[in-house]
């Protein structure tokens, strides 16, 4: 029974991780319905930033958040005034098109940069917790990954507060649920849209930074990490902050349960099996509006 | 109308004469140099490998066409091929981005558009033997001197080279390790084992063959785990390890899932009392460099192609090193620089011994290849070949020791000039963090 | 006019490899081959998405299906390509149609992320699957044939006429497919695709069964990718889960098809023959010698896409090719 529910808490710590990584495609496209192939390069971007930072200057990765999201967010502002707004107005795909562009750009110029090698971050503040362990009645807690897990939860509740309870939030709601409407309340949807991808890039690159702590750094690192968020965003039902993070733990902790018993290759199987269970009793995902 | 149109007809057939006529007419003319043909797989997931073998060819056209006197390796002094009259030797390679059928369309390029005398590649041991039929037919030699897939010398095929050891090779000298280590000093309880294997081509070679060989030198496979290549988690996996408690951990997995292991084991404060592991990681030099940090590689142990601490006693190797960092951006020749360097030298070799870039010649010298150890920056036993795979290319088992820098400890008179003893049982994760790291 | 460009276009794709072959390049036909492939499965693809409008990025699985069940048929039974293909291709159809139709229950975005599911789940299994060879996957063993006739029947093509064959075999089949799609687009078929895009509640007001269709639209992208993954596993020689599930056989032909035109039926092949050279030329010019290992073509190749997506969303086929190329009598009349 311990083996569970260390499974469980694993399977949890893990979540938090997947949750910081979704969230920012939860507001570029759970909210304003733009599919972004690029989402894990400005992942590997974020990451890649904390790293330099790191072995440069010796920024904690948990200071650098801060620059790091500062400059990803007028990066994805910048995506978008050039790019994104203009194959708006076209068919969905030309966008998916567009950004699978841009996936090629951002990680060859990374390659072209960096070259491909593996990067680590050694000695970080969480790092130094290294083996710090709680254990509560057999089931152990891993302090590094409970105090990012933390970091998680107030950046959720942050952007909850944000997008539910502030005019901008609102506004941005508004823009997505209906754009014509929205415009004839005052609300520019260009900038609307420009900030939402300014702060969708600004958050995973803020998730890069804390991965940096646990996760060897090169420029094809996105994938494995987005390919999760993608099923945890629709998992979750489009536009819910709420739905997002539920989502990412309960992936969080089927990846961890089903191993336990079943395969380990199958791990992200048996993730994307059960989002298309549930998706066939809820084809809205656990809380979609839409 | 009709002359002008049997005047065309005229000229479009002695056009097409002329063209059918340039391409028969036989090439005997001097060779001006000689091509090297090489898909690599420089972008994508494989790119870290890539980078390696393109750095390992910049340095054998370095040491091939410029003049090295003091270098007692093949074609070091002298500049160019002796053979062809000082020819020099031009690597033409081309990024495949870890993608089949795009390796598949250059190597054809290489072939009918740059006529290339030679194919090296592709590098990884899937897409080299999608690229075997291709080269096979055409009848130009080809190498891939690190791809470690046993069958790649299995098919019967004659065109295809592999100077570098096989996964059976290799996993073998593990466990002959394992089997010889109690009469000579070590454990004798060794008895049970784990597999713990990514789910790629790669990965599951050596686990079939460490699934025939554990049984045969004594231990019980108490656990079987084939994993997810890019997992971001393995801490269920850790978990099940954990239950299973073998004695030995055999565990083959790139760098990035390796060091996603090394954390969720350090989470779960297990570490079993021997790591042993084939290639991926412990192969891969940024990872070794990395471990110096954190003591995380101390103890672990896999087979190595070369007695890199004894390496020193080759003057060679430490030149040829020199010459590898120039292109490396600093990096040291790793374990896959060497097996490619020394299969490129052994090409450069044929050639100019086949005084010709004619593909008959070429093969010829080839298979008469019976290179002694001396020549060679690495510990082979020597080149000589059976149906395409260099038989006397054999390995040496290391250990990484506290120093972050890898020890012989087998065969076992090697392991004598090394003086090394090895690390049992395999630190604890404590232990680990608590002594002084040889990097910081 | 069009019907001029047909008959040249045609001229020059059959003509287009013989100088090749006297020459000897024959890697140009082998790019022809990879821009017939990618045509095809992009015409494929347009049933799916560009006509019924569904986000689907999973029809590389039908590819592997098509692929494997007839490395199979071949490997273990003796059945050659030209009967294995319509075999692997009803497989890669079936197979589809039962996964689909409860996935058109989802939407959107959230029938998106079904079809990568599928996908996802696939991997794993060619992964670790026995029979069909697991991680090592298949091989295909080349058997010479006697005559023309029989290699191109079996698609074993050896020799110096090697890349020659594949060309015509990847030709033929693109046509074939070009034609039934061209007849789709004209039919009833098409005609309930565009309408479910459109407006999916209207088309159910008027009778339409959107799910039945949805799946008849994705069972048959499913055996375009099949019959195309068919074509590559007796070129490759090999099958194995990570060349054939590779997300790169789906990317690929979206892009053709976006960059040609989305929902039209000459979309994706302009796109293939515009895109397909492109990367070729860069690599070769940019992805070698001292650029080599830098990626420098990829982010050209990346560049030249975002650029093409930002000045032309709507594809390449838009452009105003008839008053380039046609009736500059009627600017003047």
């Amino acid at each position: 029974m311990t083996e569970l529910a260390q499974a469980v808490v694993n399977g949890l710590q893990m979540g938090f991780l997947y949750a910081l990584v979704a969230v920012g495609l939860t507001i570029i496209w759970g909210l304003m319905e733009m599919i972004n192939f690029a989402h894990g390069e400005f992942l590997m971007l974020g990451m890649f930033g904390a790293w330099w930072l790191h072995a440069g200057y010796r920024l904690d990765p948990l200071l650098s958040i801060v620059p790091i999201a500062l400059v990803m967010y007028a990066f994805g502002v910048l995506v978008y005034r050039q790019l994104m707004r203009r194959v708006q107005g076209g068919d969905p795909f030309t966008q998916i098109f567009a950004t699978i562009g841009l996936l090629f750009l951002l990680q060859n110029a990374v390659v072209a940069g960096f070259t491909s090698d593996y990067r680590f971050v050694n000695d970080t503040f969480l790092q130094k917790l290294g083996g710090a362990r709680l254990t509560v009645s057999g089931v152990t807690f891993a302090v590094p990954l409970l105090l990012a897990a933390g970091l998680a939860l107030v950046l959720f509740l942050a952007l909850y507060l944000l997008i539910e309870r502030t005019e901008f939030g609102l506004a941005l709601q508004a823009t997505s649920e209906d754009r014509d409407a929205a415009r004839l309340v005052g609300i520019r949807p260009q900038r609307m849209f420009a900030m939402a991808w300014g702060l969708g890039a600004a958050l995973v690159a803020i998730a890069g930074a804390i991965l940096v702590n646990f996760f060897s750094v090169y420029p094809q690192v996105g994938l494995q990490f987005t390919v999760l968020a993608y099923a945890i965003v629709a998992l979750g039902g489009f536009g819910s902050i709420l739905g997002t993070l539920l989502a990412a733990l309960l992936v969080g902790v089927i990846q961890s349960v089903t191993v336990v018993y079943l395969p380990p290759a199958f791990k992200d199987a048996f993730v994307f099996a059960s989002y298309l269970l549930i998706g066939l009793l809820r084809p809205q995902g656990l809380f979609g509006r839409f | 109308m009709r002359r002008i149109s049997v005047r065309l007809m005229i000229l479009t057939a002695l056009i097409a004469a002329a063209l059918a006529a340039a391409r028969t007419a036989p090439a005997q003319q001097k060779v001006t140099e000689v091509l090297i043909g090489s898909v690599l797989p420089l972008t994508g997931n494989f790119a870290s490998l890539g980078q390696q073998y393109l750095w390992s060819a910049k340095t054998a056209e370095d040491i091939v066409n410029n003049d090295y006197a003091d270098l007692q390796i093949p074609l070091g002094p002298g500049k160019g091929f002796p053979g062809l009259g000082g020819a020099p030797i031009r690597f033409i390679v081309r990024d495949d981005q870890s993608r089949g059928e795009q390796a598949r369309t250059i190597a054809e390029q290489l072939i009918s558009v740059d006529k290339v005398h030679w194919f090296n590649g592709e590098g990884t041991s899937g897409i080299t033997s999608l690229l075997q039929p291709v080269l096979e037919s055409a009848g130009i030699p080809m190498t891939c001197h690190a791809c470690a897939s046993p069958t790649l010398t299995e098919k019967g095929l004659k065109w295809f080279f592999r100077t570098g050891p096989n996964d059976k090779t290799m996993v073998a000298s593990v466990f002959t390790f394992l089997k010889e280590w109690p009469e000579k000093g070590g454990p004798k309880d060794l008895k049970t084992i784990a597999l713990f294997t990514c789910d790629n081509l790669f990965c599951q070679d050596n686990r079939k063959v460490a699934t025939d060989l554990a049984p045969k030198a004594g231990f019980k496979i108490v656990l079987d785990l084939t994993t997810k290549t890019g997992a971001t988690t393995l801490a269920s996996e850790v978990q099940r390890l954990q239950s299973a408690n073998p004695d030995v951990l055999f565990n083959v997995q790139y760098p990035a899932e390796t060091v996603v292991f090394e954390n969720d084991a350090k989470r779960a404060g297990w570490m079993p009392k021997v790591m042993a592991t084939s290639n991926g990681a412990y192969s891969d030099q940024t990872w070794l460099e990395a471990q110096k940090k954190t003591n995380g590689a101390a103890g672990w142990l896999g087979r190595d192609p070369t007695a890199i601490d004894l390496a020193q006693e080759r003057p060679a190797w430490k030149k040829v090193n020199e010459i590898y960092r120039k292109y490396s951006n600093g990096q040291n020749m790793g374990e896959l620089a060497m097996r490619e360097i020394t299969g490129l030298l052994w090409m450069a070799d044929v050639i100019n011994r086949a005084r010709s870039v004619e593909p008959a010649a070429l093969q010829k010298a080839a298979n008469e290849t019976s290179m002694g150890a001396d020549k060679l920056i690495i510990d082979y036993k020597g080149i000589k070949f059976e149906n395409g795979q260099n038989v006397l290319a054999t390995g040496v088992v290391t250990q990484v020791g506290w120093d972050g820098e890898k020890h012989t400890l087998w065969p076992w008179d090697l392991a004598a000039k090394a003086n090394f003893k090895p690390i049992f049982p395999s630190p604890s994760w404590q232990e680990r963090e608590s002594k002084p790291k040889p990097a910081s | 006019m069009a019907r001029i460009a047909l008959i040249i276009g045609a001229l020059a794709a059959v003509l287009y490899p013989i100088p090749l072959q006297i020459q000897g390049t024959t890697y140009y036909q082998t790019v022809g081959f990879l821009v017939f492939v990618n045509a095809m499965l992009g015409l494929g693809w347009n049933v799916i998405g560009g006509w019924a409008g569904q986000f689907d990025f999973g029809p590389q699985v039908f590819f592997a299906v098509g692929a494997y069940t007839a490395a199979l048929l071949y490997v273990k039974l003796g059945v050659d390509a030209w009967l294995g293909l319509p075999i692997a291709a009803a497989v890669a159809a079936l197979i589809c149609a039962v996964l689909t139709y409860p996935l058109t229950r989802l939407r959107g975005h959230y029938f998106a992320i079904s079809t990568v599911a599928i996908w996802m789940i696939a991997q794993p299994i060619g992964a670790t699957w026995e029979y069909i060879g697991a991680a090592q996957g298949l091989f295909i063993p080349v058997k010479p044939r006697s005559n023309v006739v029989s290699a191109a029947l079996s698609l074993q093509f050896a020799g110096p006429t090697k890349a020659l064959g594949y060309y015509y075999a990847a030709l033929a089949l693109f046509a074939l497919t070009l034609g039934l799609m061209a007849w789709v687009e004209r039919s009833k078929l098409g005609f309930y695709f565009r309408a479910i895009r459109d407006d999916q509640e209207a088309a159910e007001g008027i009778g339409i069964d959107s799910r039945l269709y949805k799946v008849i639209a994705r069972s048959i992208t499913a055996a375009v990718f099949g019959a195309a993954g068919v074509l590559y596993a007796f070129w490759a020689l090999s099958v194995f889960p990570e060349q054939v599930l590779e997300l790169n056989w789906s990317t690929l032909p979206i892009m053709a098809t976006v960059v040609g035109g989305i929902g039209r039926l000459w979309g994706p092949v302009l796109g293939a023959v515009i895109l397909i050279p492109i990367s070729q030329i860069m690599s070769t010019t940019l992805g070698t010698g001292p650029l080599a290992g830098r990626g420098i073509d990829l982010i050209v190749y990346g560049l030249i896409i975002v650029v093409i997506a930002a000045f032309r969303p709507t594809g390449l086929l838009s452009l105003p090719w008839a008053r380039w190329f046609g009736r500059r009598r009627s600017a003047l009349a």
